[in-house]
């Protein structure tokens, strides 16, 4: 099975490579998504692939290292806005967007990062993110 | 053989047979050319794209004392008001005057916004006259408020449009929208099928069948009509376009959309769809274009000139599967690689589907006719500016003054000094560009006492190329914030250098 989560590292082990040690320990595959290092916080998205007592194993470590939270249903089509031309679609990084035979604008809300880049492109503002980091 | 008024006497005892241009392909597929202008009576068209060169003209009627407008804005967008007293045009493409809003909330929006009878602040100001005492007026009113509003578009409806990537090595935003850095997405636009003047065009004798001056047809959601070919139009090479008209106040925000093409500008989308009466067998054959039978040239938006070039040619077909393979030159490995590249439309087909059925569901209904053209449209033109070009080659007097890293800070100062200038190029054996000093650089490796180039000299130079208009290199100057740049060739090596000086002597000579 597959996870998705935000994760901030606490402080005292900001210099620490806790990914690593979480991967060692459990094995799990873990695919870093985003990172934001910053003298305030350090911030990632991580997708967790394993067995499902694996990644519960991974969650749980994770845990002692810092917080997470799992990735909220993010993205929103304003469907009265949105015209479906398909500018968007190529500005996603993780394939969250496509076009479906009729040609409509589909988001995969599971698949979304929030990195906002469709946000960016859109000729009609149509595509809003919640804000999370 | 049929005529117009035969079919619209059908469209009135409502036993006319209208299918869309989707539809059509299939018709003539399965009945022939022949046998599908027999069973036809209309085929519908529709196109939904960003078409800047659109604008409405609009009359607010006199206020108390009466003012002639000079300075007109809506909503703090300038609308055009040299024209009669409370007359006005406002461009798609005119951004706000506020720079903090600019292209985010522009003609585009404000049009939008009185479609969908939003309040707008209106403010103008105008010299005064015996007859026209007030300097200012400052009010709100409504789409309702205005006595006339009339989209009038110089040029909407292209047959077909080239799409667009970006070979440099930076992310680059066009007005065919955000093209990724090497290649790595092609933007398309256009309705290539459902594409109104495709569906019409006679490709012997590059003409239309049947649009002309005054064919009545579905603009914005409301009835508009066509009042002559579009600015640039240019048939020889199936590159039509249009001009049309139609009353603001009866379309509607489904089909006129604004929208913000990111750090480029803001545009108009128009819904636009055309009847076309099959009125023989010769009109019923071209209805049955398909995406695949309309190339595509897929030009380089990397190059910042008026002739880019063509990296590929593709068709609708192609573009619409969501990739492409190209052919491209890859620097490093020195030969032509294929690549796969992500395609993605700036129009939508979607929309354009839903203004060739509504249309249909309009003449389907009786109240929706035809109208005989006036004339044909014109031959058109579709020349380039008259206006020079300056590359850097042609400002590039003096051969480049350069150095090799391993002269001191003294000689390199000696060498700004006699030559007078500020920037030295630090190249290797083979007068290949390897950084740059600057006269402020050695300033500073004498406050803080460095012996050495290497130390002080930049070595991530913004350079430039014999082949480079001016203006490029002004906007490199100034978006990089230099005074100068080296001009290099294909080799990497010097060959002169550009100076913020250089270009303002330009200026103040020869006006460019």
């Amino acid at each position: 099975m597959k996870k998705r989560i935000y994760y901030w590292v606490h402080e005292e082990y900001r210099d620490k490579p806790v990914i690593s040690k979480v991967i060692l320990e459990t094995k799990v595959m873990i695919n870093i998504l985003m990172a934001k290092m910053k003298p305030q916080e350090s911030f990632l998205i991580l997708e967790l692939s394993g067995e499902e007592r694996q990644i519960q194993e991974a969650l749980n470590l994770l845990k002692k290292y810092g917080e997470y939270e799992d990735i909220p249903k993010i993205i929103e089509k304003n469907k009265e806005r949105c015209i479906d031309c398909g500018a968007c679609v190529v500005h996603c990084p993780v394939n969250a967007i496509s076009q479906d035979r009729d040609f409509t604008i589909v988001f995969n809300e599971e698949e979304c990062i929030g990195c906002k880049n469709c946000v960016k492109i859109c000729p009609l503002k149509a595509i809003e993110v919640r804000e999370v980091y | 053989m049929k005529t117009i008024r035969e079919i619209n006497e059908k469209i009135k005892k409502g036993d006319a047979v209208v299918v869309t241009a989707e539809e059509m392909i299939e018709v003539v597929e399965e009945m022939g050319p022949k046998g599908a202008a027999k069973e036809v009576d209309v085929v519908t068209t529709g196109t939904f794209g960003a078409m800047c060169s659109s604008g409405v003209f609009l009359n607010f009627g006199h206020a108390d004392p009466p003012i002639k407008m000079m300075r007109t804005y809506l909503n703090g967008v300038e609308a055009y008001s040299g024209l009669a007293a409370v007359d006005a045009y406002l461009g798609a493409a005119q951004p706000n005057s506020d720079d903090d809003i600019d292209i985010n909330y522009g003609g585009a929006h404000v049009i939008e916004d009185l479609v969908a009878g939003k309040e707008i602040r209106l403010v103008a100001e105008g010299y005064t006259t015996d007859c026209y005492p007030r300097k200012r007026v400052s009010t709100t009113i409504t789409l309702e408020d205005l006595n006339q509003a009339i989209m009038v578009n110089p040029r909407n409806c292209y047959q077909t449009y080239p799409a667009a990537t970006n070979s440099r090595e930076e992310k680059i935003y066009t007005y065919m929208g955000t093209l990724l850095p090497e290649y790595s997405n092609i933007n398309y636009s256009g309705a290539g099928q459902l594409n109104p003047l495709q569906n019409d065009y006679n490709r012997e004798r590059k003409t239309y069948n049947t649009i002309g001056i005054g064919t009545r047809i579905f603009l914005g959601g409301g009835v508009g009509y066509i009042i002559g070919e579009g600015t640039q139009h240019n048939p020889e090479k199936a590159f039509g376009t249009l001009m049309v008209k139609g009353d603001l106040k009866t379309m509607n925000t489904k089909f006129l959309r604004a929208g913000t093409m990111p750090n480029y500008g803001c545009t108009l989308y128009v819904g636009i769809g055309v009847p076309i009466p099959v009125l023989n067998e010769e009109i019923a054959k071209a209805c049955a274009v398909r995406d695949e039978d309309i190339q595509v040239p897929v030009l380089d938006f990397g190059v910042p000139r008026r002739d880019r070039p063509v990296v590929a040619w593709t068709n609708y077909r192609d573009l619409r599967k969501g990739e492409i393979n190209i052919e491209i030159y890859d620097s490093e490995l020195k030969r032509q690689i294929e690549k796969t590249v992500k395609t993605a439309s700036v129009s939508s087909y979607k929309k354009a589907r839903e203004v060739a059925e509504e249309l249909k569901k309009w003449i389907l209904s009786g109240k929706f006719t035809l109208s005989e053209p006036v004339a044909p449209l014109g031959r058109g033109s579709c020349k380039p500016m008259k206006a020079e070009a300056k590359l850097v080659r042609d400002i590039l007097s003096r051969p480049p003054i350069v150095a090799r890293p391993n002269i001191s800070i003294e000689e390199a100062a000696r060498i700004l000094t006699e030559k007078n200038i500020n920037h030295l190029p630090i190249v290797d054996r083979e007068g290949r560009l390897l950084g740059i000093v600057t006269s402020w650089d050695i300033a500073r490796a004498v406050a803080q006492n460095i012996n050495s180039i290497c130390e002080i000299m930049t070595r991530r130079v913004i350079s430039s190329t014999l082949d480079e208009p001016i203006d490029v290199v002004a906007r490199k100057m100034s978006r990089y914030d230099i005074s100068g740049v080296p001009v290099v060739d294909s080799g990497g090596k010097v060959v002169g250098m550009i100076t913020a000086e250089d270009l303002s002597k330009l200026l103040g000579y020869r006006k460019f």
